[in-house]
């Protein structure tokens, strides 16, 4: 029981920075960014391409790949969301799901679609603090994701830039009066998004099959946690991250590993409908 | 009876007493108008009386039948219609399309309702823009729309919110005239204003609502040497 | 003047088996008309009333399981399945539609993408009833004659004409949809939905019988895919990239228009198979980027933007 609360935890731990990710993207864009899950991917096969290539370390190399992906977002931003959103957002929503399967897809054909793994030399065998195996890799991915978590949320609420990101996610008009540059907000925020994703993804590498549609699952996960953190609600973000890690965890044992990934979405359509603002957060329009 | 009744109505968003134990009526053939400082609640009270919200508190019954329950839809069925304060036009349609829409409800079949609408488009004086989008229009002949929608759905009662928000002096007068004519028609009218001429010329009778509460009921002449009214518009100002 | 190119449409349409003996232009055909009929489908509710459906492959995956367990377990003829397929599309839509029109815009689309992948995930693991993950073969179809000739199922021409007629049917009916009062109130909705409330118009029900014909056609076109490819499993008939590719067809061909899915399904599934002959795989990075392409410069789709340009044109000629 308690292996399964601690697996569950770790897990969600990286489950809840996907889904800040994308939740601060939304909060300040009203965007439902679909193709989130790819950048996550990104982020893996980065990792792969790195230990590979260059004999890096992930827990080395998320040091270039993460400023790597802020650039890419805010690229992605820039040139190719900005002109969308006026367009509003379903339109937006199609665009992204388009962009999703252009990534995707590029990944399967440049990459092809084996699975890869990355072995690390330090990582055969689990820890075993008090009789509980935790395999190294998820240790080590949880205390970063921590890490990077909570200087998010110091940057968030102790920086200018941090203020002016949050002042925009609660009303974008009121901020442009008050001389926030919304447009460049947004691009930096989209980039910070994109960059919590991809570092998520290298902490990720060590511990999951890459394969370059795995983006897929990892976008319906991530909804069913913002969804049920609040859109938007950096906080509710985490909770329902390490919320869902829990339930799957739990459940595999529970109720049947084959049903597990049915619970989050039970779940995620319960709280849409009868408690859609989430734990925290906005929602229906 | 009463065409409309509210009865002890209220409206609680969360902390914010919106509407307050408001209890008012409307009798059939009158002009009603709606009148308070900004923020007293007058629009709430059409959200209220439409059902695009639900009351805290209080009851609303038209022609003896409850309101409170139905959904928007079924209480335009049954002979409500409203305009808008921000005006809420369909866009990207024709303005021919957007009356013979709402006149579907009463005609099914599209020849009639499309006859319906550009009878009524007629009556507010739209008729050489039917072909033109909606989004086109001034300001002035979208409200003119909206009321013209409004009608299609052959109501008993008309809830005007702000028609004549944001338009000049010869406009004010074309929508004052418009509204009497409709009254003459044969529908009741309510009518939030705050262009106090227009709306204390045109209304039978005026009900003032101040910080959700019902401060008022009486003609245009009372409620305007009322000392609680006057306080309140004044109050307003200077505080 | 449009009537003769729709009938001269059709005309070419149910000609091409006589045109040419190449099997692999017939299967192309079949392909074609059977994402028509899908795109067509989710056109109804998506292009028509602006509900964005990520989960429309639950009532196709519905539809092509119906027809199956019918036949394979108590030998209902797969036409008399593909049609009660529909059925069960439509009946399934129903709860489906009262749980996710509560929800407006980006919300409903999250909700049906949960909806589908609940089901899909149903389907792999109740063996007793779908055989899981193995899924369910035909070896055989029925003998059936029309007229005085027996029906070669070898040959792929009579599922050309079964599906061409599909086609043509949906078609049909989107037109006579577009035309009715319940169109009508859809575009309504799809403007601006409590407006549309406040004057009249139920806009749960329309949503709701909107999506059950929705969801009748895609269960129809599933029967038929089971008729077809003979072989049905979880991952084939359920995954959100059959969703997204309905979504994709009647986009870039054209929202709320009748040719629209045509257009989009001709244009995508011809690229894509070409490219699936000289790359194998990838073809869905063309999906992607047309859906990319159109939404930031052709918003109506190609069919949307070929009228454009004939009205320009038409316009221009006249001044």
């Amino acid at each position: 029981m308690v292996q399964s609360l601690v697996s569950g935890v770790l897990t969600g731990s990286l489950y809840a920075m996907i889904g800040v990710g994308l939740t601060v993207v939304f909060g300040v864009m009203r965007i439902i960014n679909l193709a989130h899950g790819e950048l996550v991917m990104l982020g893996m096969y980065g990792a792969f391409w790195g230990l590979t290539l260059w004999k890096l370390d992930p827990f080395v190399s998320i040091l270039l790949w993460t400023p790597l992906m802020f650039l890419v977002g805010m690229l992605v931003y820039r040139f190719l969301l900005q002109a969308i959103i006026p367009g509003g957002e379903l339109n937006t929503l199609l665009y992204t799901a388009g962009l999703s399967l252009l990534i995707a897809n590029l990944a399967l054909f440049v990459w092809t679609g084996d699975y890869r793994t990355i072995k690390l030399p330090y990582a055969m065998l689990p820890m075993r603090p008090f009789g509980i195996a935790v395999p190294i890799p998820l240790a080590i991915a949880f205390g970063l994701a921590i890490l990077i978590t909570g200087a998010l949320y110091f940057f968030l609420t102790r920086t200018d830039l941090g203020r002016a990101i949050r002042a925009t996610s609660q009303n974008p008009e009121a901020a442009a009066l008050m001389g926030v540059a919304v447009d460049r907000i947004s691009m930096i925020t989209f980039g910070l998004g994109s960059a919590l994703a991809g570092a998520a993804g290298v902490l990720l590498a060590p511990s999951l099959y890459l394969y370059p549609t795995v983006g897929e699952i990892l976008i319906s996960k991530c909804f069913v946690i913002v969804v049920l953190g609040g859109l938007g609600s950096v906080s509710g973000a985490i909770a329902g991250g390490v919320l869902l890690g829990l339930v799957e965890s739990l459940g595999a044992v529970y109720v049947s590993v084959a049903y597990k990934d049915t619970i989050g979405f039970v779940i995620f359509l319960l709280v849409l409908l009868f408690r859609p603002s989430g734990l925290l957060g906005v929602a229906k329009s | 009876m009463s065409l409309l009744s509210v009865h002890d109505l209220s409206k609680d968003f969360g902390g914010l007493h919106a509407v307050s134990h408001l209890s008012f009526s409307v009798e059939g053939g009158e002009i009603l108008g709606l009148i308070g400082p900004n923020g007293a609640g007058k629009t709430t009270v059409f959200n209220l009386i439409t059902g695009f919200t639900s009351p805290t508190a209080g009851e609303i019954g038209l022609n003896g039948t409850r309101l409170v329950g139905l959904k928007p839809h079924a209480i335009t069925q049954r002979g409500v219609a409203r305009t808008f304060q921000i005006v809420k036009p369909f866009r990207k349609l024709s303005v021919r399309e957007n009356v013979t829409l709402a006149a579907f409800m009463r005609l099914p079949a599209r020849r009639d309702a499309e006859a319906e609408a550009t009878r009524v488009l007629d009556q507010v004086g739209l008729s050489a823009k039917v072909e033109s989008a909606a989004a086109d229009l001034t300001l002035a002949e979208q409200k003119r729309l909206e009321i013209a929608r409004a009608l299609a759905t052959r109501p008993h009662l008309l809830l005007l919110d702000e028609p004549m928000g944001g338009l000049n002096p010869t406009e004010v007068e074309d929508a004052s005239a418009l509204v009497m004519r409709i009254r003459d028609a044969g529908i009741t009218v309510v009518l939030v204003e705050h262009v106090m001429r227009a709306i204390m010329r045109i209304s039978d009778r005026v009900v003032v609502i101040h910080h959700g509460e019902k401060i008022a009921d009486g003609s245009p002449d009372q409620v305007v040497r009322n000392p609680e009214v006057i306080a309140a518009y004044l109050g307003e100002r200077v505080g | 003047m449009r009537r003769a190119v729709a009938a001269g449409t059709i005309g070419v349409v149910l000609a091409i088996p006589f045109l040419t003996t190449n099997q692999f232009l017939v299967h192309l055909g079949i392909t074609v008309l059977m994402w028509t009929v899908l795109g067509t489908a989710w056109n109804l509710l998506g292009g028509y009333a602006g509900q964005v459906s990520f989960g429309h492959a639950t009532f196709f995956g519905v539809g092509a399981y119906t027809m199956m367990i019918l036949y394979l377990k108590l030998g209902l003829a797969p036409w008399y399945g593909m049609v009660l397929g529909g059925i069960v599309g439509a009946l399934v839509s129903l709860p489906i539609g009262l749980i996710c029109f509560r929800l407006r815009g980006p919300y409903f689309s999250l909700a049906t993408l949960a909806v589908a992948e609940i089901v899909r995930l149903v389907a792999l693991n109740w063996e007793a009833l779908t055989s899981g993950p193995v899924g369910l073969l035909i070896t055989t179809l029925p003998q059936v004659s029309v007229g005085s000739r027996s029906v070669n199922w070898e040959s792929k021409v009579p599922f050309y004409y079964l599906v061409a007629i599909l086609a043509v049917g949906a078609m049909l009916a989107t037109y006579g949809f577009s035309r009715s009062r319940l169109g009508a109130y859809l575009l309504a909705i799809r403007e601006d939905e409590d407006t549309a409330e406040s004057i009249g118009i139920d806009t749960v029900r329309a949503k709701v019988t909107t999506l059950a014909f929705s969801a009748f056609l895609a269960g129809v076109a599933g029967g038929f895919y089971g008729m077809y490819f003979r072989y049905v499993d979880p991952d084939a008939v359920f995954p959100i990239a059959l969703s997204v590719e309905m979504v994709f067809i009647a986009v870039v061909g054209g929202l709320a228009t009748v040719a629209g899915p045509i257009i989009g399904a001709i244009f995508l599934v011809t690229v894509s198979e070409l490219f699936r002959e000289r790359f194998l795989v990838g073809h869905l990075i063309f999906y992607g980027l047309c859906m990319m392409l159109a939404i930031r410069y052709l918003p109506e789709g190609i069919w949307g933007g070929i009228r454009r340009a004939f009205t320009t044109y038409v316009a221009a000629k006249r001044s």
